[in-house]
């Protein structure tokens, strides 16, 4: 299986074409119940749907 | 909420945190941060799932330890609301 490149150099790819940045492992919840009860581990993923845009 | 009831919730929440590190591991397949989160808390799911058969039923088929009497047979069926 081929290593992951993780130096994304976003100007040498392809224009109209659709990328998804790699996440990292850095950390995951303190409190995992918290973590449970919003549907990941990952805080760098906890975007809440609002019903009207992304959450940053 | 009840010991058992609190341990059950407990077993989920590992359990959960077991699946979102799959996710992870299944993209990141070479993380070994990532892996040593896995196998700790792997390791402590099984202690759960272990001590909870010991108390109350086995959750799974395999956990049943049973000599007197079928645990698993007597454990109680997803739709009767135990747990």
């Amino acid at each position: 299986m081929q290593d992951y490149r993780f130096d994304e150099h976003f100007d040498n790819y392809p224009i109209a074409m659709a990328y998804i940045p790699w996440q990292h492992f850095e950390q995951i919840f303190d409190n995992l119940e918290e973590a449970y009860e919003i549907g990941t581990i990952f805080p760098e993923l906890n975007k809440p749907f609002t019903g009207r845009r992304c959450v940053e | 909420m009840s010991h058992k009831e609190q341990m059950f919730r407990d077993i989920g929440i590992v359990d959960f945190v077991l699946v979102d590190l799959i996710l992870y591991l299944d993209t990141h397949p070479f993380d070994v941060d990532a892996m040593e989160y896995f196998n700790h808390y792997s390791k402590i799911k099984n202690q759960m799932m272990a001590e909870f058969a010991q108390k109350y039923f086995p959750l799974t088929g395999d956990l049943a330890e049973s000599s007197k009497e079928w645990s698993w047979g007597m454990a109680p069926l997803p739709w009767e609301g135990v747990c």
